[in-house]
């Protein structure tokens, strides 16, 4: 349906509203984006502690974090079988919450706004009742395990089972990606729907054939933003576990973190955040890739 | 209409943003000068504070002072992220706290003002504790806020229920440590009121727990001294960590938690307090900081009273606090170091000391009956007070702040080897050898400040 | 088809039951333990229902903290935010989606990266550079950047508009419209979902956010919320009691705000038949 002759206007004109309209981006991007990026860059190649000088050392402190530091190793392994632990159930359990919300049922908004509270506790409280939650002797999770006569679980305070805690934590708080989900389903029409209803089929070819492949930029973004999201874990170790028990729970970030702020070395701090910067646009660029097998745009054509 | 609301909201932000830039130049008269007070700690602390700063205010006109509150946390991450940024734009505060781990660090780059002639000219030197003095390289640069250290609680209701002795509170007499175990076995319980000696005793359902140690760095100091073992050298060259009695230390506590079943295994810094533990009857002792008097005095329901520590081959103790300091880049340091001065000076703070939160660094504060009595005499402080905490001062050894790098072993090395025996994956030995092993080969052993 | 659907619907609300009791446990402690007293809260057996309610936790909010304050401090950098986050990522999605220009795939791939920074090593730069503008200690570096984009917004409003059929953009062309019209009268309307999500992320991000404030603010008078949740917790011993009762006040206007904005959600939007 492409029209020779594109929409009536002429390439500068187009160039010219083009420019003008994402100038906030081009000004963001060299104002808050750009310099700290440079900086960071810059920084990465030397070594210091922000008191005193900063030492050229060139690439060095890439070298060294990937033979010496065995932390930063693990802080990788750990991060990595957080995201693909996580990643999937999320974004399972926050389509199969969507379309829960989306069916025509009573109380719709107050169901919608009750699945949303998880996400509106600020992440310093939520860390705290959590860790109240699965607290060992006094938690209310293991509580409940043991009226209905189970043995308590060590949940953070243990070293294989903290990672799955903390996915459990972030499952609850799926919120923001039902809402997400839940915006992009208002906006699949109804008459395609009926036009399945016409041709005698029924929910599962809804979803197969219409809601799904509508659906697809909206599933794309979710996975690439909560991918990232995962990869950046911070808060919850930081907050709950400081990377224990024996630094089963050290996230990349909370390491980077540590090393900028706690140990004082800049230079390798900023080299982490660029291997993992690295690490995330090779994933995304993955899922990118493959995304064209089976997204779908309507507006594209 | 809604376009209407739209366009208010954006001149009431406009409006606003105008107010907002408009409050944030300092304005300086001729003769009046602005001092920023940097600090931490729980709101009860914020308040003590501001009072006396409000104080200091009125006893000297010319000298106005901007506090500059931090919330407080364990490792004081917050407080150092802040410190770095401030440093690195160069728009750090006149005076204030600072964190004692960074306190080196930051010395020997020059940020903090040298105190030597200035406390010669005032005459403070003989009148604090030498402990509260910091030197780099024979220069004073900063002042210990206050003197803590290591204390034991206990539930006096809990520890009467169990039939446990009241516990000495001389340091130099207190419990052996094999007593102590003995006793935490007659207040631990499970859910059946069975103890852990007892047969068919569950350890994994626990009604009420003997002891809790409070379990992160400083904390693990007097143990270890107390076993004549030690962690790192005051050098900050040789590592004591794999010596036979800083492990069997280490094995001790362990031992409570996984063996004696008499302990909790408390992870993370913000879990449910063992406070909380002692106030509800949950707990029998709790060792920690003394400066959890502060909270604790205010829970007036809890019978609470103090214990000598156990001493497992001799008394030990340790010396911690915040550092005060005079950061070299103000502008006013007559008067910065007026606003120290006072901050110092009990007479000036008193309500810090007596509500606990601090022991005073001044010297009189503790030879002197009458200065003595005026912060020690009072509900807050338990009987026994003075004998069990105040006393074993005198054998209290520095936390060892002034080793190069000592935050990195820690954080890097000693808490995960530390957290591997106390999960019981590793005994002591080989949690401890291994990390000794680790930290020789690190080359974060640079020596002190 | 009524029995099966009678099925469905049972099953329908069972699991829409579990989720929601499962995300209305923990709210229900929180509010619980803002009236209780801070060892009560961890006692068991739990109790269900403070015998005794202490009002007074929310009084110590109000007198332990210039709590009032911190809440005005938000409000104004919350509706700032949500001004420039509406104003500008829709401009920049709409100019990278519907309008053909040379460098147009470049802009979009650069926004998308900015996503993978790890943001808290750009804040000491971040800090540097309005240090730099004199402008440490005001709600400026809190307030600007908002106008400048956020790639996760850009991202998202992106992929919406490109569900959009190019047919309404074309009926509107031959109707003589020019690009800023367009973007006003209907790609505006008919991305309604997404805008409304994007104000309320954004006023969820800034309400929540506090390592900004943290870096940027000197003074506690200027504190917003999150950071002033903060001071709340303690080294060794949090007044848990008074935190439950300001992280319940803090989250008040976020049920209110989020309750009332889901016509926009709920208001079927059909996309067939709507002309320019």
């Amino acid at each position: 349906m492409s029209h020779s002759k594109k929409m009536g206007f002429n390439k500068k004109r187009q160039t010219l509203w083009g420019w003008i309209l994402i100038s906030p981006l081009c000004l963001g991007l060299t104002l808050w984006v750009a310099f700290p990026m440079g900086l960071s860059f810059f920084t990465s190649m030397t070594k210091w502690d922000m008191l005193g000088k900063a030492e050229f050392i060139g690439l060095k402190n890439y070298l060294i974090i990937f033979t010496q530091d065995e932390l930063f190793l693990k802080s990788i392994r750990n991060t990595l079988y957080f995201t693909f632990l996580s990643l999937p159930l999320q974004l399972f359990i926050a389509l199969a919450g969507a379309l829960l919300l989306h069916s025509q049922v009573k109380g719709q908004r107050a169901f919608r706004t009750i699945f949303y509270l998880p996400s509106l506790i600020p992440i310093v409280v939520s860390s705290v009742m959590w860790l109240w939650l699965f607290n060992h002797q006094y938690g209310l999770i293991n509580y409940f395990l043991n009226l209905l006569g189970f043995d308590r679980v060590q949940w953070i305070d243990s070293k294989h089972m903290v990672i799955p805690s903390l996915t459990i934590m972030n499952i609850w708080n799926v919120g923001n990606i039902i809402i997400i989900f839940l915006a992009g389903l208002q906006g699949i029409p109804n008459d395609l729907l009926e036009a399945v209803d016409i041709d005698g089929g029924r929910y599962w070819h809804k979803l197969r054939y219409v809601i799904l492949p509508l659906l697809s930029p909206i599933i794309l973004y979710n996975m690439i933003v909560n991918m990232i999201k995962c990869l950046q874990l911070f808060v919850e170790p930081y907050i709950m576990t400081n990377g224990g028990p024996v630094n089963s729970s050290l996230s990349f970030v909370l390491h980077i973190y540590n090393n900028a702020f706690k140990y004082g070395k800049m230079g390798t701090a900023n080299a982490m955040a660029w291997v993992l910067f690295l690490l995330t646009m090779l994933i995304s660029l993955v899922i990118f890739k493959t995304s064209s097998q089976w997204t779908y745009y309507e507006g594209d054509k | 209409m809604k376009r209407k609301v739209f366009i208010c909201i954006c001149i009431i932000a406009l409006i606003g943003t105008g107010l907002c830039l408009a409050n944030g130049q300092k304005e300086e008269s001729a003769d009046q000068v602005t001092l920023e007070y940097i600090y931490w700690g729980s709101p009860a602390e914020d308040a003590a504070v501001k009072q006396a700063l409000a104080e200091f205010e009125a006893a000297n006109p010319t000298i106005k002072v901007e506090p500059m509150y931090l919330p407080g946390d364990l490792d004081g991450s917050t407080y150092n992220a802040k410190m770095k940024a401030l440093a690195v734009s160069n728009s750090l505060p006149d005076v204030g706290y600072f964190r004692p781990e960074e306190f080196g660090n930051y010395a020997e780059n020059g940020y903090f003002l040298k105190l030597d002639e200035l406390m010669a000219r005032d005459g403070m030197d003989d009148s604090y504790l030498p402990q509260t003095w910091l030197k780099i390289n024979n220069a004073t640069y900063g002042a210990y806020t206050a003197a803590e250290c290591q204390v034991m609680w206990y539930n006096r209701d809990v520890l009467k229920e169990a039939g446990v002795p009241t516990p000495p509170t001389d340091y130099k007499n207190a419990w052996s440590w094999d007593d102590f175990v003995t006793y935490l076995k007659m207040i631990t319980i499970d859910s059946k009121g069975l103890h852990p000696d007892d047969a068919g005793f569950n350890p994994k359902d626990i009604a009420r727990y003997g002891v809790s140690y409070d379990l992160w760095s400083t904390m693990y100091y007097p143990s270890v001294w107390s076993n004549g073992g030690d962690i790192i050298d005051t050098d900050g060259k040789t590592v004591h960590v794999d010596t036979p009695e800083t492990i069997e230390a280490f094995q001790n506590l362990a031992d409570l938690m996984n063996v004696h079943h008499v302990m909790p295994r408390m992870t993370g810094g913000t879990n449910v307090s063992p406070l909380t533990m002692l106030a509800n009857g949950q707990l029998g002792f709790y060792v920690t900081g003394q400066w959890t008097l502060l909270d604790l005095g205010a829970m007036k329901e809890l019978n609470y009273g103090v214990a000598a520590l156990p001493i497992l081959k001799e008394s030990a103790q340790i010396y911690v606090s915040g550092v005060n300091v005079v950061f070299n880049a103000t502008e006013h340091p007559e008067e910065a170091w007026t606003l120290q001065k006072w901050m110092m000076d009990p007479s000036k703070t008193l309500d810090l000391y007596t509500s606990g939160l601090w022991m005073p660094t001044k010297m009189s504060y503790y030879t002197d009956p009458e200065d003595l009595a005026k912060w020690l005499d009072n509900d807050v402080h338990p009987e026994g007070f003075k004998e069990a905490v105040v006393d074993s001062m005198a054998v209290s050894k520095n936390e060892p702040i002034m080793i190069k790098n000592i935050n990195q072993i820690w954080g890097d090395y000693l808490n995960a080897a530390v957290e591997s025996i106390w999960i019981g994956e590793k005994t002591a030995k080989q949690a401890l050898t291994e990390a000794a092993e680790k930290i020789r080969k690190s080359g974060l052993l640079q020596g002190s400040y | 088809m009524r029995s099966r659907n009678k099925i469905a619907t049972i099953c329908i609300y069972t699991a829409l039951l579990g989720g929601a009791i499962s995300c209305l446990i923990p709210m229900y402690w929180l509010i619980r333990s803002s009236f209780m007293l801070t060892e009560e809260m961890f006692r068991l057996p739990l109790i269900l229902f403070p015998k005794k309610i202490r009002f007074q936790n929310y009084v110590e909010v109000f007198t332990m903290v210039p709590f009032a304050k911190f809440y005005a401090n938000t409000l104004f950098v919350v509706t700032l935010n949500i001004l420039g986050a509406l104003i500008s990522n829709l401009m920049i999605a709409y100019g990278l989606t519907r309008i053909e220009f040379k460098g147009r795939n470049l802009m979009f791939s650069l926004s998308i990266g900015t996503l993978m920074l790890p943001a808290y090593v750009q804040l000491i730069p971040l800090f540097l550079e309005w240090n730099w503008f004199g402008k440490i200690n005001t709600f400026l570096p809190l307030i600007v950047p908002a106008f400048f984009g956020n790639a996760f917004f850009i991202f998202m409003l992106c992929q919406f508009l490109r569900s959009i059929p190019r047919a309404f953009d074309e009926a509107a062309f031959m109707d003589g419209a020019n690009y800023p019209l367009i973007l006003a009268k209907i790609i505006f309307p008919l991305a309604k979902p997404a805008i409304a999500v994007v104000a309320i992320f954004q006023f969820m991000f800034t309400w929540n956010d506090f390592m900004g404030p943290l870096l940027f603010l000197n003074d506690m008078d200027k504190y917003t919320l999150a950071i002033g949740i903060r001071t709340f917790i303690s080294t060794f011993y949090t007044p848990w009691g008074v935190l439950m009762a300001a992280a319940t006040l803090t989250i008040l206007p976020l049920i209110v705000l989020f309750f009332s904005a889901q016509k926009y959600f709920i208001s079927g939007l059909t996309l067939g038949g709507i002309k320019g």
